[in-house]
């Protein structure tokens, strides 16, 4: 038990690197997605299963989608100037 | 402030604050010590007082039900500042034609899509009002069974389209549910008032341990959360995809 | 072992708030934002955990037996849910924000400029 707290700790950690260090909107929507999931898997081994329903289904699933349907709006918005990178 | 001092400064005070959090983080408790003794007195009080097995929905309905209240009036602020600043610039009026990226292929929705989106999105929403209900005796309640509803009902978005998603998302219904379920909630408190005891007394009668149906007043409060945050999570949903329509059309060429 | 929980709560903190300092697009700010709000989530449930207990549901296991503390488990319940709306708000100002200023850089919005 030790030893698996310790590594979603150190799991934890990385993704949430990983997505301070995603500097593109669209690339780090996945990697706000894979943050949400290793969070729930921490808290299933912290014993708190009600803790972990509700961040699998928002930390997975909503707040990405609400992410890429604003990133969708934006890239419409954009009038046809230089294509700059989204 | 140019970036770059913004950066030093920030580096700056990191610098300055980490001894002060490395020294606390070695003073804090010991993983696993667990000092609280909160936590052990509720687990000790709340089946014999309460007939629940879920102690986290005791806490969150009955022992600490106000805070609650000032969580779901939170969320309904925070939805509410949102459907006013799309609405508010679009209208209320509802386009149906999709918004085009210029350049870009729009992809044929696939077969399998569909089929598995309509097969599971029923499933979905059945086990979402399952983990809503059985808030007492398992893991679950309001708050999680409302967002499984929600997530299951967007599917319809993937299955079958925009129409689709028109068709089982209905703004009027939704501002209903969202407002009902909070206003079901203070209902609560004030109807325990009526009977001349403090606000949010529990004073339905409790029901038997391990049953679907105990707890008394939590199981109305928790139906008002349960409404609430699906329909504030699909008001999200229907606002944001809205917003991916054509509003009206561009000048230029 | 001992004291990483809280290492990883002070770390997430940290490296977040780089990102909200450094950030060149405000949906990428709000991102950050949310890896802030997990660095809060670990050390509320790091603090309430207790070697080989169960969960606070006594379905299956008698009303008794030792348990990690449900308190802090029911705080960050409706943090969870209520932090992903305020994202969503956040979001939504980012767009009418997009539709007005046609930029999303924060260094290019100061206030008072025109």
């Amino acid at each position: 038990m030790k030893i698996l707290l310790a590594v979603l700790l150190l799991m934890l950690a990385a993704s949430g690197t990983g997505v301070v260090l995603t500097r593109t909107p669209l690339r780090q929507v996945l990697a706000l997605s894979v943050n949400g999931a290793v969070l729930a898997l921490l808290f299933m081994a912290l014993q708190a299963p009600d803790v972990a329903f509700a961040e699998i289904v928002v930390g997975a699933a909503a707040v990405p989608l609400l992410f890429l349907v604003v990133l969708a709006s934006i890239r419409m918005d954009r009038s046809p100037r230089a294509p700059d990178r989204l | 402030m140019s970036p770059k001092i913004r950066l030093l400064v920030f580096l700056a005070a990191v610098v300055c604050i980490l001894p002060a959090v490395g020294r606390l983080a070695l003073q804090m408790p010991a993983f696993g010590a667990h000092p609280l003794p909160y936590g052990d007195a509720i687990d000790a009080a709340a089946p014999g007082e309460r007939h629940v097995t879920n102690m986290v929905s005791a806490i969150n309905f009955d022992y600490r039900g106000f805070d609650t209240l000032g969580e779901e009036f939170m969320l309904l602020c925070a939805v509410t500042g949102t459907v006013v600043l799309l609405r508010g610039h679009r209208g209320e009026a509802l386009e149906a034609r999709p918004g085009i990226v210029r350049g870009r292929a729009i992809a044929p929705r696939s077969e399998a899509v569909a089929l598995i989106s309509r097969l599971t999105a029923p499933v979905i929403v059945l086990f979402g009002v399952y983990v809503a209900l059985h808030a007492m005796t398992t893991p679950g309640g309001g708050f999680q069974g409302g967002v499984i509803i929600a997530t299951g009902m967007l599917l319809a978005f993937f299955g079958d389209g925009y129409p689709g998603w028109r068709r089982v998302s209905n703004s009027k219904v939704l501002d209903a549910f969202e407002g009902g379920g909070a206003a079901l909630y203070a209902l609560c408190g004030f109807a325990s008032m009526l009977l001349g005891l403090p606000f949010l007394t529990n004073f339905l009668p409790i029901g038997t341990l391990k049953d679907v149906f105990s707890g008394g007043l939590m199981l109305v409060e928790n139906a008002g959360v349960g409404l609430a945050v699906t329909g504030s999570f699909l008001l999200l949903f229907l606002e944001f995809l809205e917003e991916t329509r054509t509003k009206k059309p561009k000048d230029g060429p | 072992m001992n004291w990483l929980p809280w290492a990883v709560a002070a770390w997430l903190l940290g490296i977040g708030l780089y990102g909200v300092v450094t950030s060149r697009n405000y949906v990428h700010l709000i991102g950050c934002l949310s890896v802030v709000q997990a660095a809060t989530y670990v050390l509320l449930l790091g603090v309430g955990y207790r070697w080989n207990a169960v969960a606070p549901i006594f379905y299956d296991h008698p009303p008794g037996t030792p348990s990690v503390d449900p308190v802090v488990q029911a705080l960050v319940l409706t943090d969870v849910v209520i932090g992903a709306t305020v994202t969503a708000l956040l979001l939504a100002m980012a767009l009418q924000l997009h539709k007005n200023r046609e930029t999303l850089d924060p260094q290019q919005l100061r206030p008072l400029r025109e």
